[in-house]
């Protein structure tokens, strides 16, 4: 091996600051997950789960991060293919769970492929990022980067699996947007996938609140929702509008581009087929999410009752918490879904407030110290592909925090490294293992 | 730093966001767990937390000589704790198996048991239940999970009707009591109330402070384990003034009578005591106590809560008398030894007066106008006083008034003379004197105010309160309140007057219409009354006190039998028995002949002897059954 240890540096193989803040999320999740299965019937299940994913995921890190991370851009095609197939074949092989075909069955565990395809499609597009950085504020750059990962949204969808889309199309939105994509381009590209999310969002809140179906205007728009003449009618309606609006625009002298009308139509009408698509995917239990999360007094026994339980059983905890085994929220069963999405809610019970600090803190720790390897990153490839992981981790963070303190909706999204879960276990720890590969060859070969 | 040819702005920035929603996230944080830690702490509490009332024993109301009239004894009932067996079949199959052994309708039970599941809740299945279906209950405990037997004290009244209308009854809370007690921790949704009564009156001495066990259960309400077995502190005591031998003459006797309608009232006529307040129709208050709302609904409609010793009201014919003799001895206006003829009829010129007794009673001066009750000479009698002294005196009698004893819904009756006519712009006719002078016409009164005035009669002119409790005793044994004597109004007439009234009044019962009432060695004085009734048949009436021969005089009462046509004969009798029963323990020999009030007061003391201790028993039991409960929750 040779060091080139020109800046006088010790060479140092890992980031052991990050390693150490993995491990104590680990324990302290451990911990949590332990307490909080303790009263289920499927505890011995849980456990033995979890102790099986702490190995394999160590193993997984170990082998990752002993590979040079450049391999993957070499063999990128093969990485991303093989992504493509897991996904392919849990449509075919999967098991459904909750209304979704999104687990392979295995004789001890079962395998979660979404979360594996997630890091393959981060080496893929950082790779396409990395070859095309010279025309990055191009939209065909952009735009492209999207169409590379549409197999996968698609074939999520088709899953469905909506908590996977929601963390991995940020994540692909945040690796544009560090590669140095024009913020116009992203703001489209955004614009559409808000649109797309936002016409199915309108139409739950119509069929919530029912009397407004007596206003013909926001009836005609609650029809839209089925395709039909209707449909055509208002696709049509939107390209007249925008053409009219880009005659008036010139005759006031204005010097804004036709393409820009013409673009803003465009993106109105795909968000809104999009929307029509995801609307007529969406099963019911993903309905009521969006429901609940408009609405949370609508169902009180349902998703607003589990994410009220959870802030009872945070704002319950206090400063120091009821002590580990002792939360009487989480152990007695009022909180839902403890040992996975609301593990949060579990160590604030029992912790108290120290313990959710603690918490946030290993969490930014652990996406400071990827910013920095981001920056010693001897590659532009291994720059993107840590962005891809910070950005992981900056979804998972922001959206479950927010959900359970009551800032953002309620998705099914667990705490990486903390929450029972074992794909998502192994699959954090081989992206961490990425990390620390591209960590430790930061200025020398190897 | 190895050029890329890219800006490592852009990633600066996606941290900056982190830090600024983790600062977001902190502040959350502080304000969940530091801020509102307390509110969520409740909640969180009341979340995990299943309190399983157990009622507190209610006071015991006792007669004047410990005679429980009210009690309670323990009572078992049947407690669902909704569990994993949530299936429909199951709980459709446990239903039934219910249904068999407890003989009540499978519907009911199952909606219990839905109702259970839905609420996550324990629910209470069946109450009241009887050793036999208790015994065949605990078998099915170890077949179904969540099936429980608790024991509560029940409230009961030993002696079923007796003395019903002043110990009132306790049932279900209705939206007005709640709104009233809801407050209380002490009252829950299936809690009782008092609700007529004692009960009602006096329910916050009475009601205890409940207990409870306290559950820890999880989200689906199942049982995790007993938090605190709260044990209940039981009511207050209540002793009244009344007693129960005097009391048990009353209702005898009033049940005796022809119709069994009617009021007896006896107070001490040196505190106002009362010593016994008997009405009819009565109910039993036990009924109401029971939980099975259908059969309750239908007693409830038939329910005679109409108290006719204190809303009663009705003319006091003859007895009247009393109150227009005073008023023409008082006045001066009559000289007592001048007489007057009674062919039998009195000729007010437009129209023909009748005395009651159609041959006429001859020439009478006071003393025989009064024995005899002489319609005729009081008409003379009246003229002579006028109308206005008349009036005069029955206010001085309190005619009108309430006579404030703490019951709900007093009656204040209707006072009648020329003021009143005067007031009301109308006209007084020489009629309306001869009416008033023998107590008909407008004129109304309740028993209650006849024993305050024939009290008042006896003690020279004092009016008490009539009070009925002696004294409230808390479980700690401490006297929390004590009945006191208080003098409303003394009518100042002179001595000369109650003196030759009472000598009168002793003549009626010697030789005159009350001779019923005569009892050897007890002076005895008295006055019928025939009340008339537009109605139907006419109500009797007849007010007396009495003493030992020579000496104060200790009882006065009044009694009233609906329909009873003659004071004379119907209730005269009931009176000597209510009068005999309070004094003959004092007097020197016991050769009465009547016995019947003694052989009832006889039984009635053989059952206060078992009940007593039987209840304290009961008691003690319960306490003991609450501490093995929360040891088979466990």
């Amino acid at each position: 091996m040779i060091f080139t240890s020109s800046s006088g540096l010790k060479k140092n193989r890992m980031d052991w600051l990050l390693f150490f803040a993995v491990l104590a999320l680990l324990i302290l999740g451990s911990f949590a997950v332990f307490s909080s299965v303790a009263v289920l019937p499927q505890q011995a299940r849980i456990i033995r789960t979890h102790l099986i994913a702490i190995p394999l995921g160590f193993a997984a890190f170990s082998v990752i991060w002993s590979l040079n991370y450049q391999i993957f851009q070499d063999q990128w095609k093969f990485v991303y293919g093989a992504a493509l197939l897991i996904l392919l074949g849990v449509l075919i092989f999967g098991v459904v769970d909750k209304g979704s075909r999104s687990w392979y069955r295995l004789p001890l565990f079962s395998v979660q492929p979404s979360e594996f395809a997630r890091i393959g499609l981060i080496l893929a597009i950082a790779n396409y990022l990395d070859k095309r950085i010279a025309r990055i504020r191009e939209f065909a750059v952009a735009l492209g980067a999207i169409f590379l990962s549409l197999p996968v949204f698609l074939l999520l969808i088709k899953q469905p699996d909506f908590s996977a889309v929601l963390i991995t199309l940020p994540v692909v939105l945040i690796m544009l947007f560090a590669a140095g994509a024009n913020l116009f381009h992203l703001s489209v590209i955004l614009g559409y996938s808000f649109i797309s999310a936002l016409f199915p969002v309108l139409w739950t809140v119509i069929t919530l609140n029912s009397e407004l179906l007596g206003s013909p205007l926001i009836n005609y728009f609650f029809h839209l929702s089925d395709f039909g003449w209707n449909t055509l009618f208002f696709t049509a309606g939107v390209g007249v509008g925008a053409y009219l609006l880009w005659i008036l625009s010139v005759k006031l002298y204005s010097n804004i581009s036709g393409m820009f009308f013409a673009g803003a139509a465009v993106v109105l009408v795909l968000g809104f087929f999009s929307g029509i698509m995801l609307k007529n995917q969406m099963k019911d239990y993903q309905q009521k999410r969006l429901e609940v999360f408009l609405s949370p007094e609508s169902d009180p026994r349902g998703a607003g009752y589990n994410l009220l339980q959870a802030r009872i059983a945070i704002g319950s905890g206090g400063l120091f918490g009821k002590g580990i085994f002792s939360g009487t929220q989480s152990r007695l069963g009022f909180v839902p879904e403890r040992h996975t999405d609301f593990i949060l809610a579990v160590i604030g019970e029992e912790l108290g407030f120290w313990g959710a600090m603690l918490v946030m803190g290993l969490y930014v720790l652990i996406m400071g110290r990827l910013r920095a390897c981001a920056h010693l990153a001897r590659d532009r490839f291994g720059y993107l592909v840590v962005c891809g992981i910070f950005g992981m981790f900056m979804v998972y963070f922001f959206i479950n925090f927010g959900m359970l303190l009551g800032l953002s909706p309620v998705a099914g999204v667990p705490l990486p490294l903390l929450s029972y879960g074992g794909s998502n276990l192994v699959a954090t720890l081989m992206a961490l293992g990425l990390a620390q590969s591209i960590y430790a060859r930061r200025y020398a070969l190897v | 730093m190895i050029e890329r040819g890219i800006s490592q702005e852009r990633l600066e920035i996606l941290w900056l966001c982190v830090a600024a929603v983790s600062l977001v996230f902190f502040l959350r944080l502080i304000n969940l767990q530091i801020l509102r830690h307390v509110y969520y702490r409740e909640i969180a509490e009341k979340n995990r937390t299943q309190v399983l009332p157990q009622s507190a024993p209610r006071g015991r109301i006792f007669t004047r000589d410990s005679a429980a009239v009210a009690a309670n004894k323990p009572s078992f009932s049947l407690i669902y704790f909704p569990g994993r067996l949530r299936s429909v079949d199951a709980m459709d199959k446990m239903a039934q198996s219910l249904s068999k052994r407890l003989n009540a309708p499978f519907e009911e039970l199952r909606a219990g048991l839905y109702k259970a599941v839905k609420k996550e809740a324990p629910m209470r299945l069946a109450e009241n239940l009887s050793s036999k279906a208790m015994f065949s209950l605990s078998e099915l405990k170890t077949m179904y999970e969540g099936i429980d037997i608790i024991v509560e004290a029940r409230r009961y009244y030993p002696f079923g009707k007796y003395l019903s209308h002043l110990t009132g009854y306790i049932s279900k809370m209705d939206s007005r009591e709640w709104a009233l007690y809801g407050k209380n921790k002490d009252y829950g949704m299936d809690s009782r109330v008092g609700k007529a009564g004692l009960e009602k009156t006096y329910e916050k001495d009475l009601k205890g402070r409940d207990g409870g066990i306290y559950l820890e259960v999880d989200s689906r309400g199942k049982l995790n384990r007993i938090l605190e077995s709260r044990k209940w502190a039981p009511g207050a005591d209540i002793y009244l003034t009344v007693d129960s031998k005097i009391q048990a003459a009353a209702e005898e006797g009033l049940k005796r009578s022809s119709t069994s309608r009617g009021a007896v009232v006896a107070v001490d006529p040196r505190t106002g005591a009362v010593l016994a307040i008997a009405s009819m129709p009565d109910y039993d208050p036990n009924r109401f106590v029971s939980y099975s709302d259908e059969k309750i609904a239908d007693d409830f409609k038939e329910l005679p809560e109409f108290n006719v010793a204190i809303q009663g009201t009705y003319a006091p014919g003859s007895i009247f008398k009393i109150v227009s003799a005073a008023a023409a001895l008082d006045s001066g206006r009559l000289d007592p030894a001048e007489t007057f003829f009674c062919p039998g009829y009195y000729d007010a010129g437009s129209r023909v007066f009748k005395c009651w007794e159609k041959k006429g009673h001859g020439r009478v001066d006071f003393m025989q106008g009064l024995t005899h009750s002489c319609d005729v000479y009081f008409y003379n009698l009246g003229l002579k006083t006028g109308a206005l002294n008349i009036e005069k005196y029955a206010r001085a009698f309190r005619l009108g008034l309430p006579t404030g004893i703490p019951l709900p819904d007093e009656k204040s009756g209707n006072i009648f003379g020329p003021s009143i006519r005067a007031a009301k712009k109308s006209y007084w006719f020489i009629g309306d004197t001869l009416n008033l002078s023998i107590g008909q016409g407008e004129m109304l009164v309740t028993p209650i105010q006849m024993a305050q005035m024939a009290a008042a009669a006896a003690n020279g002119g004092i009016f008490w309160r009539p009070y009925y409790v002696e004294r409230i005793v808390n479980s700690a044994g401490e006297d929390i309140f004590k009945g006191k004597p208080e003098m409303l109004s003394r009518a100042v007439l002179k001595d000369s007057t109650w003196a030759s009234l009472k000598d009168g009044l002793k003549q009626v019962v010697l030789e005159g219409t009350g001779r019923a009432a005569k009892i050897n060695g007890v002076d005895v004085f008295g006055k019928t009354g025939t009340a008339q009734n537009p109605h139907g048949k006419d109500h009797a009436w007849f007010v007396a006190f009495a003493g030992l021969a020579g000496e104060t005089c200790e009882i006065a009462v009044a009694v009233l039998v609906e329909y009873g046509e003659h004071g004379a004969s119907s209730a005269a009798p009931i009176a000597r028995d209510v009068i005999l029963a309070a004094l003959r323990g004092k007097l020197p020999e016991n050769r009465e002949k009547s016995q019947v009030t003694s052989h009832r007061s006889q039984a009635l003391r053989e059952v206060v002897g078992t009940t007593v201790p039987a209840a304290q028993s009961g008691l003690k039991e319960l306490s003991v059954s609450t501490a093995a409960a929360a040891e088979e929750g466990r």
